[in-house]
C-alpha cells in the first residue's frame, strides 16, 4: 500500500497545470472560437482532448493514476463546455462496434466538437425498463434505408444537437432485449419534432422528440440489425461506473465553507453554527472514503483486474454526495434560497445555490435510477435475484 | 379529548376546499403566478365575501373570531392548492400586528378595509444579518419633529411589492440583539424614502426588498409602545409558523397521495413501481412522516391556543418536523416519478419548491430543533 504520487506523476501533474493556465479563457476573447482552439491545443499535446480514448484512435493512453490526477485538476480548471454524448458516449459505440468508414466519417468531427449529438434512448413508455421500447425503423424493401417513426423524451440537449444516435425497433416478435437497432441520423431535417420540457427551475435542457417517416441510410446503422441492446449496454454500464465526481466534489464542498463563512450569524459566520457544522464534517468524512473507494477501483484497473465490486457503489455514492453539497448550500442561504428569476439578493450564491439543488434531483434519476443501479449490484456483486424485474 | 372540528370550523374547511377545487388547477396557478400581480384581485375579493380574511379577528372588528384552530383549518387548504394570495402576509402576520396593536378609530380604519378585502400588508422584519433570529434588528428608528426618522433594510419581504401598507420594525434603543427598544411602525411604501425592489420568488409567490432612507413619519405611526414590540413580533411569529406547517401539511398530503397514486398507475418492467418494495416502503414511510407532521401541528396548534408564547417550544417541534419531512416527502415523491418528477409539468415539481421555501421561512428545521433543544 502506497498513497504517494510517484516522480513521474508529480511532473505530469505540473504539465497538466501549466498547459490550463497557458490556454485559459481571456476577458474578450471570442468563446466559441476559444474553445474549439483549446481542444485542438489539447490534442496536440498528445490525445488530451480525449482522455479516456484508447491510444488506436488517438488518446494518451494515461496510467489511472494519471487520469485521476487530471480529474483533480479539471476540478478546479476553468475547461470549455463539453456534452458527454459525443466524445464521451457515441465514440466508444462508434470505435467498438462501427465499421471502419463510419469510424472516418463519425470520429473526426466529434474529437473536435465541432458537431453536436444527443441521446436517444428514453420513450415514454421505457425509462428504467429502457429494453420495451418502441420506436419504429422499418427497412425498405430495397434495402437501402430504414423508416423511423416513434417518440422519444429526456432527450438533453436535442434543440441544439446535430446528430442523435438513437436505439429503435426492428423486430417486436422476440425477447424485448433483441430487435433493437442503433441508429445514427441527423437531427435537423424532416420529420424530427424537437418539443422543449420544462424542469424544476425553469429551466431547458430535455426534450420530447418525434420522429415521421424520417429515412435514415442503413450506413447509418452501427453493427448488426436486431443488436444495438448489446452495444448500449456496454456504454451503460460505462455511464453508471464512470466516475463519482469525487474531486468535483471536493471542489464543491470547499467552496461551499468559503460561501457559509460569507454568512454572517450574529459576531460570527454560518461556519460557526454547531448544526450546519456539523452536517459539513459528515459530507468531509463520507468524501474522504469516496475519495479511496475511487482510487481502490482506479489501482484495480491500474493492474489490469476486472473491476472490483467497490467500483459499482461509486455512482450512487457519489450523485448522492452532489446531492448533498447542493442541499446545503441552498440551507446556507437561508431565506435568501427563495428570490427568483435572475434577481440577487442576500449572499452571492444563493440563487445559483436553489438551482443547483433543484437540478441536482435528477442525478439519481438519469443514466439509470438509483433504484435500479441498487437492482444490479445486487445481481452481478451480491449475486442475488430481487423480486423487481429491472435485474 | 376530541380532535373533531366543530360544525363551523368544518363548513370553514369544505368551503376552502371547494374553492382550491375550483380555482387552483395548476395551469390556473401558474397564469396567476406568472401574471402581473402574482395572485387573483378578484380571489382576494371571495376571500372577503366569504369572510376568511376576518377569521382571527373578533367579532367587534368585524371578524368571526376565530382562533388558531380555525387559522390552521384555512392554511391547510391553502396549501393543498398552493394558494398565491397573501393571506400569511396581510391576515397573519399584519393583521395580527394591527390587531395587538391599534385601538379606537385608527383600528376601525384599518381593520375594516383589512377584513374587507381593500387594504393589504406586508411584514417588513427580517434583515439580511439577522437570518432568522428575529431580534436581531438594526434598522433605526430616531425621533425626529413630532414623528420618527427611520433608516434600514428589510430583505425577502412577502407581499412587499403589493401591499398598500408596511408594517417595518425598527430599533429605537438598544443593541442588535436586545429584545427591549425595537419598535413597529406603520409605513406607507410610497412615502420619500422608501425604495421596494419587488421580485418574483422560486416557488411562484412575490417578495421585496426595502430600503428605507430618512423615512419620515408622524407620531402615530408608531404601532404599540416605543421600544417595547418584542412579545408582539414573537407571537406574530409563532403564527406565522403555525400557518406556514399547516400550510405546508396540506402541500405534504398532495405530495404523498399523488405519488402513491403515480406509482400505482406508472408501469415498468411489466409491473406497477408499487410491485416493487422498494417503492411501497417508501410510500409508506412519506405517509407515516405525514401523519407524524399532523399530530405534531394538532399539539402545536392546540397548546398554542391554550397557552400563547409558551407553547413556543412545541411550535418549534413542529416546524422541525415539517422541514425534515418535507425534505424527505419532497425528495421521495420526485425520485419515484422519475424524470416527471424533476419537471414543472406535473404540479408535484410545484409542491416540492413551495415546501423548499417554507423550510427558509421563520426558522429552518436546524434553527428550531436547536430552540427546541435550548
Ligand atoms: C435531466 C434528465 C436528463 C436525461 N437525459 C437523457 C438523455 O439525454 N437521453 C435519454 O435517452 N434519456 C435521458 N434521460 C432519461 C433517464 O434516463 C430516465 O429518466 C431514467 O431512466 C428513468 O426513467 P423514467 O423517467 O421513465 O422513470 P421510471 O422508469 O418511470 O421510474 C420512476 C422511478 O421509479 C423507481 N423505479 C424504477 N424502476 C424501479 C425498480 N425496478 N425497482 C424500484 N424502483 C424503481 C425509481 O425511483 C425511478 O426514479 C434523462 C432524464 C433526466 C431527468
Ligand atoms: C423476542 C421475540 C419474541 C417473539 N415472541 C413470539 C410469540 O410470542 N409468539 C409467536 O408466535 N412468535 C413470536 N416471535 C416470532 C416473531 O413473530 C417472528 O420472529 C417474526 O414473525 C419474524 O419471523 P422470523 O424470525 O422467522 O424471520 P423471517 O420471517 O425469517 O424474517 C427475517 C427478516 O427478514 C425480513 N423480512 C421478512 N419478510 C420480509 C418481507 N416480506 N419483505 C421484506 N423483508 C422481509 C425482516 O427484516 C425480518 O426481520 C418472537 C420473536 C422475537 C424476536
Amino acid at each position: 500500500m502506497d498513497i504517494e504520487l510517484s516522480a513521474d506523476d508529480l511532473k505530469f501533474r505540473d504539465e497538466v497545470r501549466a498547459f490550463f493556465k497557458a490556454h485559459d479563457y481571456k476577458p474578450g476573447q471570442d468563446y466559441a472560437q476559444w474553445r474549439l482552439d483549446w481542444f485542438k491545443a489539447a490534442r496536440e499535446q498528445g490525445g488530451w482532448d480525449v482522455p479516456k480514448w484508447p491510444t488506436a484512435f488517438g488518446g494518451p493512453g494515461w496510467s489511472p493514476t494519471q487520469h485521476y490526477i487530471w480529474e483533480q485538476e479539471t476540478a478546479r480548471a476553468n475547461l470549455p463546455w463539453d456534452l458527454p454524448f459525443g466524445v464521451g458516449m457515441v465514440a466508444p459505440i462508434i470505435m467498438n462496434y462501427g465499421n471502419a468508414e463510419q469510424q472516418e466519417r463519425f470520429l473526426p468531427d466529434i474529437r473536435a466538437r465541432t458537431v453536436n449529438w444527443c441521446q436517444g434512448y428514453s420513450e415514454p413508455g421505457a425509462g428504467s425498463d429502457l429494453a420495451s421500447l418502441k420506436t419504429k425503423a422499418e427497412l425498405s424493401a430495397d434495402g437501402k434505408h430504414y423508416l423511423v417513426n416513434g417518440s422519444k423524451i429526456w432527450t438533453t440537449m436535442a434543440h441544439i444537437a446535430d446528430w442523435i444516435f438513437c436505439l429503435t425497433r426492428t423486430d417486436a416478435s422476440g425477447k424485448k432485449q433483441e430487435g433493437i437497432t442503433f441508429l445514427l441520423f441527423p437531427m435537423k431535417q424532416d420529420g424530427i419534432e424537437v418539443k422543449p420540457i420544462i424542469t424544476l427551475g425553469g429551466s431547458h435542457s430535455v426534450n420530447t422528440v418525434h420522429f415521421t417517416d424520417v429515412k435514415v441510410p442503413v450506413e447509418n446503422r452501427i453493427g448488426e440489425e436486431g443488436k444495438g441492446w448489446t452495444y448500449a449496454k456496454g456504454l451503460l454500464a460505462h455511464e453508471r461506473t464512470g466516475l463519482a465526481g469525487v474531486s468535483r466534489s471536493l471542489v464543491a464542498l470547499e467552496k461551499l465553507k468559503h460561501q457559509a463563512g460569507t454568512v454572517k450569524r450574529g459576531n460570527s459566520s454560518l461556519l460557526d453554527d454547531p448544526s450546519f457544522r456539523a452536517k459539513l464534517a459528515k459530507l468531509e468524512v463520507d468524501l474522504q472514503a469516496l475519495e479511496f473507494t475511487e482510487l481502490r477501483s482506479l489501482a484495480r484497473a491500474a493492474s489490469g483486474q476486472q473491476p472490483g465490486p467497490e467500483s459499482s457503489i461509486l455512482k450512487l455514492k457519489g450523485t448522492e454526495i452532489q446531492q448533498r453539497i447542493a442541499h446545503l448550500t441552498m440551507e446556507a442561504a437561508g431565506p435568501h434560497m427563495a428570490p427568483w428569476g435572475g434577481i440577487h439578493v442576500g449572499p452571492k450564491f444563493a440563487s445559483g445555490g436553489t438551482q443547483s439543488y433543484l437540478g441536482s434531483r435528477a442525478f439519481t434519476i438519469y443514466g439509470g435510477a438509483s433504484e435500479v443501479q441498487k437492482d444490479i449490484i445486487a445481481k452481478n456483486v451480491l449475486g442475488i435475484r430481487t423480486q423487481g424485474g429491472s435485474n | 379529548m376530541n380532535f373533531d372540528l366543530t360544525e363551523e370550523q368544518q363548513l370553514l374547511e369544505d368551503s376552502v376546499a371547494r374553492f382550491v377545487a375550483d380555482h387552483y388547477a395548476l395551469e390556473k396557478r401558474i397564469k396567476l403566478a406568472n401574471g402581473n400581480l402574482g395572485f387573483s384581485a378578484e380571489h382576494w375579493q371571495t376571500f372577503a365575501e366569504l369572510g376568511w380574511l376576518g377569521v382571527p379577528f373578533d367579532e367587534e372588528d368585524g371578524g368571526i373570531g376565530g382562533g388558531p384552530v380555525e387559522s390552521m383549518v384555512v392554511m391547510e387548504q391553502f396549501g393543498r392548492g398552493l394558494v398565491l394570495e397573501p393571506y400569511l402576509a396581510t391576515v397573519i402576520l399584519g393583521g395580527g400586528v394591527l390587531r395587538r396593536t391599534l385601538e379606537g378609530e385608527r383600528r376601525a380604519e384599518l381593520l375594516g378595509p383589512l377584513i374587507e378585502g381593500k387594504l393589504q400588508l406586508a411584514f417588513a422584519h427580517s434583515e439580511e444579518q439577522a437570518r432568522w433570529d428575529l431580534e436581531d434588528v438594526v434598522s433605526s428608528a430616531r425621533q425626529g419633529g413630532d414623528g420618527w426618522v427611520l433608516n434600514g433594510s428589510k430583505t425577502v419581504v412577502y407581499n412587499g411589492g403589493n401591499a398598500d401598507l408596511l408594517i417595518v420594525s425598527a430599533r429605537s434603543s438598544g443593541g442588535q440583539m436586545d429584545t427591549d427598544g425595537i419598535s413597529l411602525f406603520l409605513v406607507d411604501p410610497k412615502a420619500n424614502g422608501v425604495e421596494v425592489q419587488a421580485y418574483p420568488t422560486v416557488d411562484g409567490l412575490r417578495a421585496a426588498e426595502i430600503k428605507l432612507t430618512d423615512v419620515k413619519v408622524a407620531g402615530d405611526a408608531l404601532l404599540g409602545a416605543a421600544g417595547k414590540a418584542w412579545p408582539i413580533i414573537e407571537v406574530v411569529a409563532d403564527e406565522a409558523v403555525l400557518a406556514l406547517c399547516a400550510e405546508a401539511l396540506g402541500g405534504l398530503e398532495v405530495l404523498y397521495k399523488d405519488t402513491v397514486q403515480y406509482t400505482q398507475e406508472r408501469q415498468q418492467f411489466g409491473h406497477p413501481m408499487t410491485d416493487f418494495q422498494t417503492v411501497s416502503h417508501r410510500l409508506v414511510e412519506m405517509f407515516m412522516e405525514y401523519e407524524q407532521c399532523k399530530s405534531l401541528l394538532y399539539r402545536a396548534t392546540m397548546e398554542y391556543a391554550q397557552n400563547g408564547h409558551e407553547a413556543a417550544r412545541t411550535l418549534s417541534a413542529c416546524k422541525h418536523l415539517i422541514g425534515t419531512a418535507g425534505k424527505f416527502i419532497g425528495e421521495t415523491a420526485v425520485q419515484l416519478h422519475g424524470g416527471m418528477g424533476v419537471t414543472e409539468e406535473l404540479r408535484l415539481g410545484h409542491f416540492f419548491k413551495r415546501q423548499l421555501v417554507i423550510e427558509s421561512q421563520f426558522g429552518n428545521a436546524d434553527f428550531h430543533l436547536e430552540k427546541f433543544a435550548a
